[in-house]
């Protein structure tokens, strides 16, 4: 397939570190996309802030690049005035469940027919390493110096609780996170993305992790899939029935 | 052809935004602007959306603008605030939809059923950063139905969010208005999303990429949108002005307010600018007729400011805070500023 043809090619490098997995929820997003005759004329993508919220311009649909936390109720304008759209959100954790998680769970209960794909690093990356809503319980990071005291968000849990399409998968499992882009996009409704994903520069390097693979073999071993689950656990990946 | 209806001021800018062709509004409820959101969720040609707060109701219109739409939220003090950083954005992004801001007595919650026109300042300085809004504020129900598609046009023109005041005396205020129809509509510039190509972001950029350290850039952006907002404000310079020959006195007001002052014509020159931003420049003109010039308005002295850059002197200030439009209180400290300074 020609991936050029979603790409703003006059926009690469991508302003990502090297080892990130935004590029590879990117790919996996243009290939979902590909198999079902998304293109310009048919699709927007719309991002909120932080690395991942670089995404939206990289595609070469229109794309929205909105303010920090807000990347939900843009793309729910959108598709409210235009359903025929399709409608793509890349976000991150902090962006999706920290400051805009509000909008996550209502959009969730109206259930506008949104694809969201939240790249989940577990960190805030972009402005240096601090505590995410999703940074496990003790984990420590620039802000949490003694270790995360506070329990993760669970977004399994905000998503599910309205009857939401829910899957999660990493940046490892690259087949099975096309497999749950692919189930989400076919979705008639709020359909959720959750794609583990590792951040080496700001993240993985402080917990001793040398490298983007050493992330990735982490992810590898760390999560099994379950496919149909009705909850997922939090060492599962799966789309959930 | 004009069709007469007893109105309040709010559905009034129900009615004025849908025949400016509207299709899209998303508000969340608050005294004392919910009537637009009430009126507007019965009318089948406007897709209206309750969302869970002013945030994403801002934010959601600056998706449905630039997928097409002519939208409209409509709110008050503090929700005005909550929606500050999506107006930025829609100054970024070149995106026209209309706020309403049905003001009443703040900070925070304030009084909330009472009047006030302490947003003026925030109406023009809310979001962070440099900005050029058009805001106008009318003073009667068939001027909230005429200024609301005005707003649109304006909106249209400067490919930019605008800010339509109200308050809380104008907004449940009930007079017989005249609904004119067939009113000249300005049409969207820009093809809506489904192009391709396009990147809307509110990063600095140039050509649809992102530049967030050129700082060249961003003064060549700035001046642009500047010049842009001025040149569109100038076809919106309305105001009213009632001269007074006797009179060594210029009062200045506007809004709900400006209807009690209205009846002291006999005493004192009246002028009321409808659009509040960008300044009416031939206001400098008129004050230079005038001895003293003083600014009433229903804050602790918010446009005064904005008169006393455009006269290059100093103006009286006249606060009348408090929510409660006393007609003789008024006309008692009128007088008292005039003889006292």
């Amino acid at each position: 397939m020609d991936y050029d043809s979603f790409l703003r090619t006059d926009r690469l490098p991508t302003s990502w570190c090297a080892g990130c997995g935004n590029g590879t929820v990117l790919r996996a997003i243009i290939e979902a996309a590909h198999r079902l005759g998304w293109d310009a004329s048919n699709t927007v993508a719309v991002s909120g802030i932080g690395c991942s919220g670089r995404t939206a311009g990289y595609f070469s649909f229109d794309s929205i690049h909105a303010v920090h936390g807000r990347a939900v109720p843009v793309a729910e304008g959108i598709k409210l005035h235009r359903p025929e759209l399709n409608v793509i959100l890349v976000s991150g954790d902090g962006d999706l469940c920290g400051i805009g998680g509000n909008h996550l769970l209502h959009a969730a209960r109206r259930d506008t027919n949104l694809n969201v794909v939240l790249v989940d690093n577990e960190i805030y990356g972009m402005t240096g390493g601090q505590t995410a809503p999703t940074t496990p319980l003790g984990t420590k990071t620039i802000t949490a110096p003694d270790g995360a005291w506070e329990k993760p968000f669970n977004v399994q849990g905000v998503i599910k609780a309205h009857g939401a399409f829910y899957a999660r998968s990493t940046t490892w499992h690259v087949r099975h996170l096309a497999k749950c882009l692919d189930a989400a996009f076919r979705h008639p409704g709020f359909a959720f993305v959750d794609a583990k994903s590792q951040c080496t520069s700001n993240y993985g390097r402080r917990l001793g992790y040398r490298t983007a693979y050493d992330m990735l073999e982490h992810f590898k071993t760390a999560y099994r899939i379950n496919d149909g689950a009705q909850t997922l656990a939090d060492d599962e990946i799966g789309i959930t029935a | 052809m004009a069709q007469k209806r007893l109105m309040q001021g709010n559905e009034a800018v129900a009615e004025g935004a849908i025949a400016a062709g509207m299709t899209f509004f998303a508000g969340y409820p608050i005294t004392p602007a919910s009537e637009v959101l009430q009126y507007l969720v019965r009318r089948p040609e406007v897709r209206a959306i309750q969302f869970e707060d002013e945030i994403s109701s801002v934010c959601a219109l600056v998706g449905a603008s630039l997928a097409g739409a002519k939208a409209m939220t409509a709110t008050s003090g503090p929700g005005f605030s909550l929606m500050q950083e999506g107006i930025g954005l829609g100054h970024m992004m070149e995106t026209p939809f209309v706020i309403v801001d049905v003001q009443r007595v703040g900070p925070s919650t304030g009084m909330p059923t009472l009047p006030a026109q302490g947003d003026v300042m925030q109406a023009a300085y809310g979001s962070h950063g440099d900005y050029f809004p058009i805001v106008f504020y009318p003073n009667s129900v068939q001027e909230l139905y005429e200024y609301t598609i005005h707003a649109f046009n304006a909106a249209e023109e400067s490919q930019s969010p605008v800010i339509l005041l109200s308050d809380g005396y104008l907004g449940h205020l009930y007079e017989t208005i005249e609904m004119k129809r067939n009113a000249r509509l300005r049409k969207r510039k820009r093809p809506p999303l489904g192009v391709g190509g396009r990147h809307f972001t509110g990063l600095t950029s140039v050509d649809n990429t992102p530049t967030p350290q050129n700082p060249e850039a961003h003064r060549r952006m700035i001046a642009r949108l500047q010049a842009k907002q001025r040149k569109v404000g100038a076809r919106y310079a309305h105001y009213e002005y009632i001269s007074n020959r006797k009179a060594d006195t210029l009062v200045v007001c506007f809004g709900s307010l400006s209807r009690a002052v209205m009846p002291l014509a006999d005493r004192y020159a009246i002028f009321r600018p409808i659009l509040l931003y960008p300044p009416i420049e031939e206001f400098s003109e008129i004050a230079k007729r005038y001895k003293k010039v003083v600014v009433v308005e229903m804050n602790a002295g918010q446009y005064v400011r904005v008169v006393q850059r455009l006269m290059r002197r100093t103006a009286l200030s006249l606060p009348m805070i408090g929510g409660d439009l006393d007609v003789l209180r008024l006309e008692e400290r009128l007088k008292w500023i005039t003889t006292a300074s």
